[in-house]
Order: C-alpha cells, then sequence, then structure tokens
C-alpha cells in the first residue's frame, strides 16, 4: 500500500502540474470575467495539494510486508496482455479489414488463446457473434460498420 | 386534478406499443446484466444507448431507465443462489439469501426479494410523482450560484461516501472535470487540451470513459484469476413466500422503501449505502438479531426492497435539477442530452410527455419484471452457468461495437482501451472511478455555472454565501470535506462503506 500509494501520488502531481501550466497557457482571465483557463489552473492547483496529502500519508505508514508488491501476485499477466494488445490491433485494423472479418478473428483469438477451447466451438463461436452482431446493429439498427477492402 | 392529467399524458406515451416495447427490452436486458456478474447497468446502458439514436427521447429513456432498475432485480438472483452479488447494491442480499438457499428455501428468497422490490419499486414511483412538481417550481427560481454549489455538494457528498481515501476520491474528481473540459469552450469557442487532434474538438466522450473504466477494466480485473462459481444446486420451489414470511417482510420492506427513497435523493451510491443500511437497522429493530446472517428473511426483503427505492428517488435531482446525483443518472443525462433534450425545473412543463411517460414507464417496469423474474428464475440460473471464458469475448465485442456505433470513431476504440488500462490500474492502486465520471458529467455544467455567477457578481465570491441556498450548499459541503479531520465524524465515514462481506 505504501509503494502504491507514493508511486500513484507522485504520478497525480505530475498530472496536476500539467494541468495548471495548461491552464495557465490558456489565459486565466480576471475574477470579472474569468477566462478559458481559470477551471483549469484551480483544479491543477487542488490535484496537486491532494497529491500531496496522499505522499505525505503514504511516507508516514509502516513499510509494506515483504512480497506484496506494486503487481505482483498470482496475476495471469499473459492473459490480460495478450487480450490489450488483441484489442488495440483490432482497433488498428478495424476500418482496413472491415468489421466482419476483423471481429471474427478477434473472437476466434479470444476463445482460442486466451482461454482455450476446441477449434470447432472457437470457429463456430465467433462467426455466429459476429453475424449476429451484424445483424443487430448493422442491419436491423442501422449502425455504420466499416465494410474493409472486401466491401 | 393537475396530477391526474400529467398521469392521463405518462400513461398515453408510456402504453404506445414502441415503448412498451423498448421498457421491456430495458427490463429484460437490465435483469440479463443484473444476472450476470462481470457487467453493470452504467456499462450496459453505455453499450446500449447507440441502440436508441434512431428512437423517439421517451423510448430511449424509457428503456435505459428500464435497465438500471431492471439490474437491481437481477442482482438479488445471483446474490441468493450463487453468493456473488451481481451488482454492488445487492453485496448485503448475499448475507441472508444465500443461507435462506443453503437451507432449501431459496424459493421464498427470491420470492421476497422480487416481491420486495416491486412494492419499493412502485412506492418510490409514488413519492417521484408527487415530490418531483413541486421541487420543479422551487428549482425555476435557482440561478447559475445555486447550481454551482449545489453541482459542489453533490459531488462532495458522492465523495465522501466513496470507500477509501477521501483525497483519492476527490483526486479522480478532478480528473473527471478536467477530461469533461476537454474540447472547445463553451463561452469563447477556444480549443482546451486537444493537443491539436481533431478527434478532441468536441470532447472525450462520455460513453468510452465509462466503457472502458467499467466494462474493458472488470474483464481485465476478471480475467486475472480463474473465475469459480458454485451455483447452489437446489430445486427452487415455492416462490410465493409464506403468510409468516409475509409478516416477518412486511416491516422491512416499509422501512427500506422509505429509506431508500430518501437516501436515493441524495447524491452518491444510494442504492448501495440504503442496502447496507437498512440491513443494519433491520438487525437492530429485530427481537431476533441473532437469526441475521443465518437466513432471516428481513435481512433479505428490507435491503432488496431499499435497493429498488432508491432508484426512483434518484430521478428527483435529475429531472428536477437537471443534476445527476450519481454515475448512472450521469449516463441518463448524457442520453437525454444526445437527444436534445435538457432535464432540469422546465422540462416538466416543455417534456410533459417525456417527463410523464418515464414515470409510468417505471411503474409499467416494475410490473413487467415482478412477471419476469418469478416464472423465469429458471432461465436466469441456467445463464449463470455460462463460463466466463465465453462471456468474456461477448462482452468485449459489445463494448467494442457500442463504442463505434456512438461517433463512428476509432478513435474511441483507443480512448476506451486507455481507459480500460486506466480503470484496471485505479482498481489496483485503490482509486475509485465514479467520482471521476460524475465530476466528468458534471464538470462543464459546473465551469459554466461559476463563470455565470462571477460575471453576475462582477468577479465578488461573496455570491456564494450570500444567497441562503448556495451557502447552505457549500457550508456542508465544506463540512463534509474537513470531517476526516474530525475523529469522530472519520470515524463515522469509516463504518459506512465496507461490512463483512466475505
Amino acid at each position: 500500500m505504501k509503494k502504491k500509494d507514493i508511486l500513484s501520488s507522485l504520478f497525480w502531481m505530475a498530472v496536476g502540474f500539467e494541468v495548471c501550466y495548461g491552464g495557465y497557457d490558456l489565459e486565466l482571465g480576471t475574477l470579472h470575467d474569468p477566462g478559458s483557463g481559470f477551471m483549469f489552473f484551480w483544479v491543477g492547483v487542488i490535484m496537486i495539494g491532494l497529491s500531496l496529502a496522499v505522499l505525505v500519508k503514504a511516507i508516514r505508514m509502516k513499510p509494506d510486508q515483504k512480497g506484496v508488491g506494486l503487481l505482483r501476485g498470482e496475476v495471469r499477466w499473459t492473459k490480460i496482455l495478450s487480450v490489450l494488445a488483441a484489442l488495440v490491433l483490432y482497433a488498428y485494423v478495424f476500418t482496413y479489414l472491415g468489421f466482419i472479418l476483423s471481429t471474427v478473428l478477434l473472437l476466434l483469438f479470444l476463445f482460442k488463446a486466451v482461454e482455450p477451447q476446441r477449434w470447432s466451438w472457437a470457429v463456430m463461436g465467433a462467426v455466429i457473434s459476429t453475424l449476429t452482431a451484424y445483424g443487430v446493429f448493422q442491419l436491423w439498427l442501422g449502425s455504420q460498420l466499416p465494410r474493409g477492402f472486401l466491401g | 386534478m393537475d396530477l391526474l392529467n400529467y398521469l392521463g399524458i405518462g400513461f398515453s406515451v408510456a402504453l404506445q406499443p414502441v415503448n412498451l416495447f423498448y421498457c421491456f427490452v430495458g427490463v429484460f436486458i437490465g435483469t440479463l446484466i443484473g444476472v450476470l456478474p462481470g457487467i453493470g447497468p452504467v456499462g450496459a446502458m453505455s453499450l446500449l444507448l447507440p441502440t436508441t439514436f434512431k428512437s423517439t427521447p421517451e423510448a430511449a429513456i424509457i428503456m435505459l431507465a428500464g435497465i438500471y432498475y431492471g439490474a437491481m432485480y437481477g442482482g438479488s438472483t445471483t446474490s441468493i443462489l450463487v453468493n456473488i452479488p451481481g451488482e454492488a447494491a445487492s453485496v448485503v442480499t448475499c448475507l441472508d439469501g444465500y443461507q435462506m438457499a443453503r437451507q432449501g428455501r431459496a424459493g421464498p428468497a427470491l420470492g421476497i426479494a422480487a416481491f420486495g422490490s416491486f412494492i419499493a419499486g412502485t412506492l418510490s414511483i409514488l413519492g417521484l410523482m408527487l415530490l418531483a412538481p413541486p421541487l420543479s417550481r422551487i428549482a425555476i427560481q435557482f440561478g447559475p450560484p445555486e447550481y454551482f454549489t449545489l453541482m459542489v455538494l453533490g459531488l462532495t457528498i458522492l465523495i465522501y461516501l466513496a470507500h477509501g481515501s477521501m483525497p483519492k476520491a476527490l483526486i479522480m474528481a478532478g480528473l473527471g472535470i478536467v477530461l469533461g473540459l476537454i474540447g472547445l469552450d463553451s463561452i469563447n469557442a477556444r480549443p482546451r487540451f486537444t493537443f491539436e487532434r481533431m478527434e478532441l474538438i468536441d470532447g472525450v466522450g462520455l460513453v468510452p470513459i465509462v466503457m472502458g473504466l467499467f466494462g474493458i477494466s472488470e474483464v481485465l480485473l476478471n480475467l486475472e484469476q480463474v473465475i469459480r462459481r458454485d451455483i447452489f444446486e437446489t430445486k427452487i420451489k415455492g416462490l410465493f413466500p409464506s403468510v409468516k414470511d409475509w409478516r416477518e417482510s412486511l416491516g422491512a420492506m416499509t422501512r427500506g422503501s422509505l429509506l431508500g427513497f430518501f437516501l436515493g435523493i441524495l447524491p452518491g451510491g444510494g442504492a448501495v449505502i440504503s442496502s447496507f443500511i437498512s440491513y443494519a437497522i433491520e438487525k437492530r429493530v429485530s427481537k431476533h438479531p441473532e437469526k441475521f446472517g443465518k437466513g432471516a428473511i428481513e435481512g433479505v426483503a428490507g435491503p432488496e426492497a431499499a435497493n429498488n427505492a432508491a432508484t426512483g428517488g434518484a430521478f428527483i435531482p435529475l429531472l428536477t435539477l437537471g443534476i445527476p446525483p450519481n454515475v448512472v443518472m450521469a449516463m441518463l443525462l448524457g442520453a437525454f442530452m444526445i437527444h436534445g433534450v435538457q432535464p432540469g425545473p422546465l422540462m416538466m412543463k416543455q417534456n410533459p410527455g417525456l417527463f410523464w411517460g418515464v414515470i409510468v414507464s417505471m411503474y409499467i417496469g416494475n410490473f413487467m419484471l415482478l412477471v419476469l423474474n418469478l416464472p423465469l428464475i429458471g432461465m436466469w440460473v441456467q445463464l449463470l452457468k455460462v463460463p466466463y471464458k465465453i462471456l468474456f469475448p461477448l462482452i468485449l465485442l459489445f463494448c467494442l461495437i457500442g463504442v463505434y456505433s456512438v461517433s463512428n470513431a476509432v478513435f474511441d476504440i483507443y480512448i476506451m482501451i486507455l481507459f480500460g488500462i486506466v480503470g484496471y490500474l485505479m482498481k489496483k492502486f485503490d482509486y475509485e472511478g465514479a467520482p471521476l465520471v460524475l465530476a466528468f458529467v458534471l464538470g462543464p455544467l459546473m465551469e459554466n455555472n461559476l463563470r455565470k455567477s462571477l460575471i453576475m457578481s462582477q468577479g465578488d465570491f461573496s455570491i456564494f454565501f450570500t444567497r441562503p441556498l448556495a451557502a447552505a450548499s457549500l457550508i456542508v459541503a465544506l463540512f463534509l470535506l474537513v470531517s476526516p479531520f474530525i475523529p469522530w465524524m472519520r470515524k463515522k465515514r469509516e463504518e459506512i462503506p465496507k461490512e463483512e462481506i466475505t
């Protein structure tokens, strides 16, 4: 907890400074006529003050017990990172490959690689889910999903 | 007489076939996501928001409201049968509901939860009908200083009631305000914090932020460990509670309804807090407090009534003042605005069909929920058996389509993924998402009202202290903010949220 709070408070302090600077840069205006940066500046100041409060409290805390790290423990990191990578890649190829192809590939990956299941199930699940979603959103609700290079 | 006329308008809107359909879809999906752990009402509402673009504002709000109170119904099913609350508001139902199920009384537990929810939901709608009109009339007289200070108070109460550290919750609120202000300045159209990206000119969307913080991050957290769900294998019979059950529960339901309704009006986790307080009250007034935690039916009836009544109460500040008291109402405010409607004191006069239609639809929706929950409980139980490895790709798929459909922009998908990571880290570092989202929605309104107030007073801050309501709001907010420094107040606050949940 101590390490977590020290790290997070320093991060928010940095964000607070950036917000303050950005607000100042946008012009604070006057009290009669507050400018575009007025609210940003003061919210930034408050964020810095609060981060300082969290930091001071964290420094006064007892040290963390051994083995209680920041992001250690029985966390299945590979699963989380692979899901995130798949989502970013999906967004990247979404318009190029089109909704149907990119979604089938994404679901296939999620069904097969992240939580392994039989191939037949994974393929069937990916195709049926994609086509159902396409039917509901594109055909019924009229969303404009990208067709990609095939369309 | 006026009230009857308005009710007539409400029924004529709510009973239109298309609105009945949307109401049904809303409560059905609400129950579904209430049953399924891993996605809550906020995520589901943002997911389905794009599907309402082609509908009328009435149908859209009726459906989204249905998801909210439907989720409160559905959440109790998992609490009772699996000992996993589908919703935070049903956490306390686990304590006695699951014990009842273990004793072979799953049927009466589910039955009393459904009836209690129905009765409380109905009572809270009556309260909403009676309180909203006079409050709207008063609210018309409010100016920018009152609105600004009321929003400050609302946000402060939410922060006060947030779990854990208050400075951390305040930092989140600050971040929410900053994010909410990104885009063009509403007064001089100057771009702010847009980093020269065209996509940010209109600001960051509410849906990608909410979906990221509450949808994606939840999936990531669930993927961390292997989820095991032990469904209590029992034949559910006798859903109708016995006369003895009713006798024991009626008082609890009535107290829970009143408590939930009034706490629901206050900003913060109305449904969650009221369910906990209701449980504590029932335990205190009971002649057999030792039965609590071992299958006392009052321990199910009271909290379930309270969390449903709170949903009705939560509509009051949104519909009469245009100020959302919690994250779900912030989502609804977003939906209202997308459909070009500004909730607030004038809404009742300008849009009586929408105002009363939504209220009456909630009454109809409560009836639908009773029909959905009791005979279909077997189906909901089957749904619980769907393994998470099948569920999570589908949740991700709906998040992706939902976010893209709002603005047809891939940029929003990136924003959602970013906030998924932020939300995940926030949970790891003990920061809460609710103050961020509420502040995100209130930020622009707060800034606008602050600037208007200062222009009105020619830069004199005393405008916030010379007007009675504004001064009272600020004093209460200030008191709550300094409360961590007062020992007895700090102790009281620490007692509010987490109770002995295993």
